[in-house]
This record gives C-alpha cells, structure tokens and sequence, in this order.
C-alpha cells in the first residue's frame, strides 16, 4: 500500500507539472532557495557556535518557533499548493485510514522541504559539538523528531483548517477570529508604549522563550543544553514530551483521514429567510423617479455587493484584512522605532490606500456567477458603479472614523484638513486604478464557498502582473494627494487647506473617471472576462 | 476578430418575404490552445422553433451556445440576433436574448427572489414589473416556498429553476437553455415544458442543448447534431434522423464506442 501511494503522488505530480509548466518555477525556485540558504546556515551555526549555551538555546528554540508558525500557516493560507494526498481523494475507494496511512505518511516526508529542513536542523546540531558527544547525540534525536513534529502539524493545521471552513457559518467564525487578533494586538501595543521595545527584549522576551523551550515546540532544542549541563532527567522528559507530541499530531492527523474517508466534502450550513432587499433598495433609492431607469441596474448591483460585503466570509476577511497595516503601523512600528506622533497621520491613510488597492481584483470575485452581469446586456458602467459605490459605503466612514481617531490622539487638530483632504484623496485614487485593474488584469480569486484566506495558486502569474500593474499606477498618482498633506505636517499647517482641496476634487475625480473608464472596458471584454476569472 | 467578414442574415424590413433567423452563427470558430473547439460553423435557427443542439461530451455545444450569447468572444464569425449583430451592437441584441448556461456559479448569497429582481433590474425593467414577475416566476417554477432561502442553501434542480427564470423575467424573444432539465424533478420539469411549448406557440424561440435524445425528440421540431466542433446534420427533427430514433441516427454520426468489448468478468452467473 505505501507503494501505491507513493505511485500516485509521483506520478500526479508528474502530471500537473506537464500540464501546468509554471510550476516547475516554484519547484526549482525552492530548490535554489535551498540550496543558497545551507551555506548561510552552516555560517549562522559556526556563530551560534561561539555563543554560551544559553544563549545558544534561546535562538534555537526562537527560530524553531518562527518555522513552527510558517508549517502551521503555509499550508492554511496556500490551498491547491500539493493536494495530490487528499484523503478525500480515496473515498471513493473503500480503503480503511489504517491502511493508507503508512503510505500518506512516507509521501509527507519525501518532499523538498522536508529534505532541506532536516539538512537545516542536522547543521544546527553541530552548535553543541565543543560540549561532547551526549548533547550532539541529544541534539540529534530532538531534530529529527522536530522535523516530525514540523510535517505532522502541518498535516493537522491543513485538515483541520479545511474542516472547519467547510461550512459557512464557520467561515463567518474564523473571520471573527482575525479581528479578534488584530483587538490582541492592543495590550501588546499598551506594553511596547510605556516600557519600549528594549525593556520588552530584555524582560520579556526572555521569558517568553524560557516557556516555549518546555513546550513541545522548543523541547527539543532546549534539551542538549540540559544534556551539556548534566541534567538527563530533564533531557528524557523534554524529548519524551516531544516523542509523543510527534505521536499525538501524527494521531490527529489519522483521526482527520479517518473521517475525510467517510465524509465528504460538504457545503452548507442551517437555511436562512430574507425579503427580497434588491427589490427594497431600489425602491428606496434616493432619487426615485428621477434616475433614468439604467441606473437602477446600478442600484442593484450595489444592493447586491452590500449583502457579499456583509456576509461572503470571502469579503469579509477582505474587509478585515485592509485594517491589518495600519493597526499593526500605530500599535507596533510607532512605539517600538519611537517615531514622532505626526507619523500616526499616516495609518488613515495606510487604510485608504489597503482598501483601495485592495480591490485591485474585485470583479473576479463574483467567480462564474459573473454570467448574469454579462449576459444582461451593455451595462459596464451601473455594474461597475454599483460594485465601487458598496465599496465605499463601508470604507469612506471607516476611513473618516480612523482620522477622527488619529487627530483627536494626536490633539493636531489644525492639520485635519489636510488628512481628511489626502485620505478622500487616496481612497478615491486606488479605487479608481481598482476599478480599472479589475477588470483589464482579473486573475482567479477564490470561489464563492472556498477557503476565504486562501490565495489561488493557479493564478500566481496572472496575480502578479494584476499587482504590479496597480501598484505602480498607484505610487504614480497618490503622491498628488499625499505631498500636500507631508508639507502640512512637516513644513507649515497652511498647506493643510491645499492638501484638502487637492484630495477632495482629485479623490473622486479619480473614482468616476476610473469607474468609466472600467465600465467601457467592461463591455468591451465582456466576452473574456468570465474565462479570466475562472 | 472579424465579425464584418462574416456575410450578415437579411435584416427585418431589408428583404420582405424573406424570414429572419432569430439566431443565425456566420462562420463562429473558437481555439483553446491546440484544440479547435468550435470550427467555422454556419447555422440558422428560424424564429419561432423549438430547436435542439446535441452532441457527444467535448463536441462544442456550450462553446457555440456562449459565443451566440455573449458570454465568450470567438476567435472569428459573430453571431447575429433577429439580423441584430451580437458582437457589434451588443446591447440591442442581448436585450432580445434569455441565456441558460450550464454549469457556472449564481449570485448564491442572494435568495431566489432577488436573484429575480437582480436580473430584472439589470434589464432596466421598472420595479414594479419585476415585482409582479417575480411573483408569477416563482409560483410558476414552484418555488414559493424556497423564495425567501438563499440559493446557496437550494439543491441542483432548484438553482437550474432559478436560474431560467433569470432568463425568463425580462420576455425575450430568444431563449439559449444549455441543459435545462439537468438535475430537475419530473414535475417541475413539466412546468418548465408547458412554459416553453407556451413560449414558442406565442411566437418566441427556444434552443435548448441536451443530452436526452428522448425529451429533444418530444419537444424540438429543428436539430442540430454538433460533433467535433461541426455541425454534422441540421434541419427539421424528421430530417435529421430520417425514419429512425433520434439515438440511432446520432450515432451513426458521431460513431460508436469503437471497442466494444464483453466484461465477461461482470457477469454474476
């Protein structure tokens, strides 16, 4: 049976990559990164070398935990990337989680990765040589069971990941869960302003590591130290803890394929009832009547991305997401390089600007569905129109509250022209380039149901033509709107009126030339869109 | 791409005497790649018939339906709606057209009824008229009770119901179903049947792509047989399968599983 499965992963790879050649490049890109980072690490561990154990210690199990968090989240964050063992995909086979998992384990370890990460910890063990034989030896055994645990919870993070997304209303969950850590970014923000960052260095992070290096994580990097120091009690119950961390994910991992094999995937979750809100936003809508009847259709549409806006957990970890700059700027960056207060000015901006760009692939959201828009007749410019106007419903209050914010902080009042003026400025610019990339550079995003946090691998290429494209429209134009507002913060607040004016014509200026311009190329790629977005 | 190459179908008024084809594919060709999935095809579909495209998997059906409907830009040809240009004067055509496509995704997080009025909205029809529609669409369809769900939460046959009645809201003068009785209930597809005879009585057109030779050769009075690409037989039902099953003379056209070989082994006794 492990040579069956091993048969089928080779030879599925073998296939994608003949038919999907692009990804030979991620193959020999990772091989070349491989082979560039050993020489550095055979320099870092010579350094490491000349260190006190200690000392040793604490980067070690800092650095297990840094690689801990990437095993955990690549996989999460990257669906499609090496799907050719999903269990599910032996269903349909009638074969027992007991009989393939000795295969699915062997095919785990014989990747590219795990090859170079074990080369990469056998290196690291060679820190301990001057302190004899018995902590290399110890050194040895936790790397490899590190390794082991590294594969292992990456196998548990993917199925368990993919589990709970399954149904919407755990999506709508996990969106949740981001915000909730972007709210914990607060107490650590609180302790980086008033002890500064190396307070926090010397006190805390210390600490920190202290307790990680008991944790499975750190174990077995923390036990040669215990072995140079005589303590072998300590070595047997750091690597027998790690022993059977390895022992309980490989369980867990067994237990998902056990019930992928018996449960398909599913979409679903409990029906829910609602009016018919389309039909009620146009009747509301406040020019009824006066409006031609075109633009109802632009009504609509944006009835229709207000209800994705607030409910597509696809949208909403979008939606999340855009705050993830400049909180992380005004919580972490500010107080930990000390800048000057006039530098919080910059996170309402940081926001605009994430929004905007940020919808760089807007329409191919809509995935498939995108049909009905097309088939509907010339009608580029409501469908665009609606799609931005849902978009800034939500982002332009958003983006006056964080300068609301960021000015009351900061008590620099006489300069809040300036910022309202630049952050109009930028939201309406990047949506503006938005509009535009979405529609003449859509790339695949993910489909209504799937992964929200997941980026498409299949449009790796086509992304990054999307992305440079914007964002080099996007540093042309913002410094239109941004240079005022730097005048008037570093030079003299009567700039601030400049800056308000500059932003506040070329904002929206921006957004419905940009919004046109889309609506026309809409229409004129209507026959193209739908297979560039699939 | 060269839609004024192609030689245009009489326009209403230019020609009297003359039928206009309520669709008509001037030299429609589209590549993927290495593969030639739709070549030079020609076609007239008169007004007022019930026309059926068959053809094996992969023959190029879906490919001829979304260029004739706007949903995907041939490499070369166009399509002309009653005389209309598809491709060149988009939205006067498009406004005749009620388009059914098969396997892509709707507006899920929507429920039924406003996926109506979605539809009827972006036609520009006033509100008033999507909301009486609306109401008789999903009465007619039977789905009244499912109107106030999200389509996410509707079964296949329900979203395939849902869907033709997108179509359906704004009255078009054409009809383009690929696979509208995929996956639905007999009944309701009863309903979809006496809706579409009704259609075609009062003067519209229908074509429909199917797999079923049965329900083609019940409800279609024109054929067309696609087959790599090409159109391999075209004209009246009786035509095109002369004096046989439909089933018969359509594989004679495509071909028979080549090696038909005996599963001997699957024999129980």
């Amino acid at each position: 049976m492990v040579a069956s499965v091993l048969a089928i992963k080779f030879r599925t790879q073998r296939h994608v990559l003949e038919r999907e050649r692009w990804r030979i490049l991620i193959v020999i890109g990772g091989a070349l990164w491989a082979v560039v980072l050993l020489p550095w690490t055979l320099w870092g561990a010579s350094a490491l070398a000349a260190e006190g154990s200690d000392f040793r210690e604490d980067v070690l199990v800092g650095a297990t935990l840094i690689l801990t968090l990437g095993w955990v989240s690549v996989p999460v964050l990257i669906t499609g990337l090496d799907d050719t063992l999903d269990p599910g995909r032996f269903a349909s086979f009638g074969v027992g989680a007991r009989r393939i998992m000795a295969g699915l384990t062997v095919a785990a370890l014989l990747t590219i990765p795990v090859a170079f990460f074990t080369v990469f910890f056998l290196i690291l063990t060679s820190v301990w040589r001057d302190l004899g034989a018995g902590p290399v030896i110890v050194a040895i055994v936790g790397a490899v069971l590190t390794v082991l645990s590294l594969v292992f919870v990456a196998r548990v993070a993917a199925m368990w990941s993919t589990r709970v997304l399954a149904s919407r209303r755990a999506r709508g969950a996990a969106v949740a869960g981001i915000a909730v850590g972007l709210g914990l970014m607060a107490p650590l923000a609180w302790v980086l302003f008033s002890d500064g960052l190396d307070a926090v260095l010397e006190n805390y992070l210390v600490v920190f590591l202290d307790q990680v290096a008991v944790t499975p994580v750190g174990a077995g990097m923390s036990a040669p130290n215990a072995a140079a120091v005589g303590d072998w009690f300590g070595v047997t119950w750091r690597l027998g803890e790690l022993a059977l961390w390895v022992l309980l994910l490989w369980g867990a991992w067994r237990a998902n394929v056990a019930y992928a094999l018996v449960n398909p995937k599913f979409r679903g979750a409990g029906t829910r009832r609602r009016d018919d809100t389309i039909i009620a936003a146009v009747k509301n809508a406040p020019m009824r009547g006066v409006l031609p009847t075109r633009s109802m259709a632009a009504t609509a549409v944006r009835a229709r991305l207000l209800r994705y806006w607030f409910s597509d957990p696809r949208y909403l970890a979008n939606m999340m997401g855009v705050f993830v700059f400049p909180v992380v700027f005004v919580a972490l960056v500010m107080p930990v390089t000390g800048l000057d207060v006039r530098w919080s000015f910059l996170a309402p901006v940081l926001l605009a600007a994430s929004i905007g760009w940020g919808r760089h692939n807007d329409v191919a959201y809509d995935s498939s569905a995108l049909w009905l828009d097309v088939v509907s007749g010339r009608i580029g410019v409501d469908v665009l129109r609606g799609r931005m106007s849902a978009i800034v419903a939500w982002a332009l209050p958003a983006t006056l509250v964080a300068c609301a914010a960021i000015v009351a902080w900061s008590g620099l009042w006489q300069v809040a022209p300036a910022l309202v003026g630049a952050c109009v400025g930028v939201l309406g610019l990047t949506l503006g380039v938005s509009a535009v990339s979405s529609v003449v550079f859509p790339y695949r995003a993910p489909a209504p149901g799937e992964n929200p946090l997941g980026a498409e691998v299949g449009s790796v290429g086509a992304g990054l033509v999307a992305q440079l494209v914007s964002s080099a429209a996007t540093v042309v134009l913002l410094p239109l709107v941004i240079a005022p507002l730097v005048l008037a913060l570093a030079v003299d607040p009567r700039w601030a009126w400049l800056a308000c004016i500059a932003g506040l014509a070329l904002g929206p200026a921006a957004y419905i030339a940009g919004v046109r311009l889309a609506g026309r190329a809409y229409d004129s790629r209507a026959g193209k869109l739908l297979g560039a977005v699939t | 791409m060269s839609h004024a190459s192609a030689t245009a179908p009489p326009h209403p008024g230019e020609n009297p005497g003359v039928d206009v084809p309520a669709i008509a594919l001037r030299k429609l060709t589209k590549r993927f790649g290495a593969t030639l999935a739709v070549d030079t095809i020609d076609l007239d579909i008169p007004a007022g018939s019930f026309y059926g495209v068959v053809g094996p998997n992969g023959a190029g059906k879906t490919t001829s339906l979304s260029m004739a409907t706007g949903l995907l830009t041939p490499d070369s040809g166009t399509a002309f709606i009653h005389g209309v240009n598809l491709w060149a004067v988009p939205e006067e055509a498009k406004r005749m057209l009620g388009v059914l496509p098969d396997g892509l995704h709707s507006f899920d997080r929507l429920t039924g009824a406003e996926l109506i009025s979605y539809a009827g909205l972006l036609r520009g029809m006033d509100r008033d008229t999507v909301e009486a529609r609306r109401d008789d669409l999903l009465a007619a369809l039977d789905l009244e009770g499912a109107g106030r769900t999200l389509v996410t939460d509707y079964s296949a046959g329900m979203t395939k119901k849902i869907s033709l009645a997108c179509a359906l809201v704004h009255a078009p003068r054409v009809l383009v179903l690929d696979e509208p009785f995929e996956a639905v209930d007999p009944v309701s597809a009863g309903a979809i049947r006496r809706i579409l005879t009704a259609f075609v009585e009062s003067g519209g057109t229908v074509v429909m792509s199917s797999h079923v030779m049965a329900l083609v050769e019940r409800l279609c009075d024109r054929v067309a047989v696609i087959g790599g690409g090409r159109i391999l037989a075209e004209g009246t039902l009786d035509e095109v399968r002369g004096g046989r099953e439909l089933e018969d003379r359509f594989v004679d056209l495509i071909g028979d599983v080549a090696d038909q070989r005996d599963l001997a082994w699957l024999r129980q006794s």
